[in-house]
């Protein structure tokens, strides 16, 4: 791994398994490896989009870096004015401390938001809880509003009055209140109507070069992601299988999965649509708990040799200048889009 | 040109709310041709599903069919049937239902029964409208299973929703649809529960059904990306009414109404990033409740004027290869 000062978060070998309990005295039968070996870094002011289908660690991945979820194991560095803090070795008490460092968006903001509280007291509690109360903590719920394109006089509204975009605008500001530099956001618009989505994607680019976070784009739209990533990440049954640039990783792909998964995605173009041939996975994505031998790719993989059955490859610098975990992605030539 | 299989015309579905009525959808109409696909495509709340369910007569509880007729032509020879002038619960239309015209709905979980093996289920549709007996039907949902391409149909067959995932739900799902050899299916946004990956799998089944067996899709869908892959014609709603209607190359290369173009642009394209901002409609989706008066994309629009006070007429811009680029949209008179 390439650690440099131009990195914001450095995750190493991270992993998550959830127990798999059965019986009457709910022994620990096996582990379901949700977050296996991931390793990334992102660099300061950039936007790493995460991808990959249901049930392949992204979401699991994002909210361990924030220990939402406590890893089972890993590494997760976060560099700040020449320091460096190992968010796993903090205390409780240290974390909360350092909660105002990173904050999250999440998906859905109908569930996010409590329906009991005004948006005034939902964009504020962040500020309440690190000591800004008062006329001081009013002011800057208003600004916030207004920096994520909702009303002054919104504050005392609750969010059953606003559409779904409009709540996920008051997500984003509780999310900014404490100005963080790093956000991790779960699927920001997939519940989102497309019209809709466009106004959050622009908002949350605007605001990044505004406030100047970095950011981690968790989604499972690779049209979304590579619109609003500068790097992306795949991830396959709990592991990255590649990383790279956005514009490298969807020209030029490295992995077969992400030929595959890019090969997948309709485009709205229907002439070129029409002459594009998909990459027909067979099968479907295995169950974590008991993942294939070797390559975890391998029985989907149209490319899949003996050693892939065997050896799990390690993510490693491929030609086309992404990172892959495959042990072909120097022979094979994959097509992009 | 033959006839079409199914011709809807003006027709409107209303729901009776405690908070007064609701017109889902207004004035639509649109032809589906025999063996083709028709994309109906729109964003939340704009109609495209309840007029899937209008075409069945499946509008439930408050909700009713109110106006306008839905011919459906069976073949050349026999006179169509109107399906809006239908009891919704009535005979006539219940031996249409599953038979001639079958829905595959988006979340094959809810509409699966899970009480049941799936070899059951496909079997009741069978049994239900083709004079077979219990061991012809089940034999005839293993076939249906091994043509969605379920691997292992005998034993799947006996299995059932739960144990199977949810891309294989949705095979079951069509396998239902499919097995009275409909000539007509509606698919309401039928994957967008999936993975892509598994999304590409079922549209491919889809479009490899579609040309073994000859039936009509009637494709209900958000995604312009899918739209795009699987659309003869194009009818894009919004508020409940149809605003622009034509060819995919019409529609994608030539939108004219502004919701049209607004909703392409605002879509990031796989493959076209630009560092450019998308292009975004201002205001959100208006309620059905609310209706703006006149043109219902009024408020949104840029290029609203003051006639747009008044609703405009779905007019006829251009033909090519027999398919009318239809807009409503006062620029165009």
């Amino acid at each position: 791994m390439n650690s440099n000062h131009d990195n914001i978060l450095e995750v190493k070998d991270l992993q998550k398994f959830f127990p798999i309990r059965r019986g009457l005295l709910k022994k620990v039968v096996g582990h379901v490896r949700a977050v296996d070996d991931v390793s990334f870094e992102v660099r300061r002011g950039e936007t790493l989009g995460l991808v990959g289908e249901s049930g392949c660690g992204k979401t699991t991945a994002g909210r361990c870096l924030l220990r939402l979820i406590e890893p089972t194991g890993g590494e997760i560095a976060i560099r700040h004015d020449g320091k460096t803090t190992d968010i796993l070795a903090l205390s409780q008490k240290q974390l909360k401390a350092f909660r105002p460092f990173m904050q999250m968006i999440f998906q859905d903001p109908n569930s996010s938001l409590n329906p009991r509280m005004t948006v005034g007291d939902i964009v504020g509690e962040p500020l309440k809880v690190n000591g800004i109360s008062g006329a001081a903590m009013e002011e800057k719920v208003a600004v916030l509003l207004e920096s994520v394109g909702l009303k002054r006089q919104d504050i005392h509204r609750y969010p059953h009055a606003f559409s779904g975009g409009q709540r996920q605008r008051i997500g984003i500001a509780r999310a900014l209140a404490l100005e963080p530099k790093l956000i991790i956001a779960d699927e920001p618009v997939s519940a989102l109507d497309v019209s809709v989505q466009a106004q959050i994607l622009n908002l949350l680019s605007d605001l990044r070069a505004k406030f100047g976070f970095s950011c981690v784009f968790v989604a499972h739209d690779l049209s979304v992601v590579e619109h609003i990533s500068d790097r992306v990440a795949v991830m396959y049954l709990g592991r990255i299988v590649e990383i790279g640039d956005s514009d490298i990783l969807y020209r030029t792909p490295s992995h077969p999965y992400t030929e595959a998964l890019l090969s997948a995605v309709p485009i709205a173009d229907p002439k070129e649509q029409r002459q594009r041939k998909r990459i027909a996975l067979a099968g479907e994505v295995p169950d974590a708990s008991k993942p294939p031998s070797g390559c975890a790719f391998h029985p989907r993989c149209q490319y899949a040799k003996d050693i892939c059955k065997q050896e799990i490859p390690r993510l490693k610098e491929a030609t086309k200048g992404t990172r892959a975990a495959c042990h072909f992605s120097e022979e094979l030539t994959l097509r992009g889009i | 040109m033959t006839a079409p299989l199914l011709e809807v015309s003006n027709l409107t579905t209303v729901f009776h709310t405690d908070d007064g009525l609701i017109r889902a959808v207004q004035e639509v109409s649109f032809k589906v041709q025999h063996g083709r696909t028709l994309g109906l495509v729109g964003e939340s709340g704009c109609g495209k599903s309840v007029t899937g369910l209008s075409l069945m007569q499946l509008v439930q509880g408050r909700g009713k069919v109110e106006g306008g007729n839905i011919l459906f032509r069976q073949d050349d020879k026999s006179a169509p049937i109107d399906i809006a002038k239908l009891d919704p619960r009535g005979d006539e239309i219940r031996a249409i239902r599953g038979n001639h015209i079958a829905m595959v709905f988006q979340e094959p979980m809810t509409s699966l029964n899970p009480v049941y093996t799936v070899g059951n289920q496909i079997a009741e549709a069978v049994i239900l409208h083709q004079k077979v007996d219990k061991k012809e039907a089940h034999e005839r949902a293993v076939e249906m299973l091994a043509k969605v391409g379920i691997p292992n149909p005998k034993e799947r067959s006996f299995e059932y929703p739960h144990q199977l995932s949810g891309g294989m739900r949705q095979r079951v799902m069509i396998a239902i649809a499919l097995c009275c050899q409909p000539s007509l299916v509606i698919a309401d946004e039928p994957t967008t529960a999936l993975d892509v990956t598994i999304q590409a799998q079922v549209l491919d089944l889809m479009k490899k059904l579609q040309q073994e067996l000859g039936m009509a899709i009637l494709m209900i869908t958000h995604d312009m990306g899918v739209i795009a892959d699987m659309a003869d014609e194009i009818v894009v709603m919004y508020a409940g009414r149809v605003v622009e209607q034509g060819t995919p190359d019409q529609i994608f290369y030539n939108p004219l109404h502004p919701y049209t173009k607004g909703l392409l642009s605002s879509i990031p394209v796989l493959g076209k990033r630009s560092k450019e901002k998308l292009n975004q409609i201002p205001g959100t989706v208006p309620h059905l409740l609310a209706l703006p008066k006149g043109c219902p994309f009024r408020p949104r629009c840029s290029y609203r004027m003051p006639k747009c006070m008044e609703l405009p007429e779905l007019k006829q811009q251009e033909q090519s290869n027999g398919c009318n680029h239809c807009v409503r949209c006062w620029l165009y008179e």
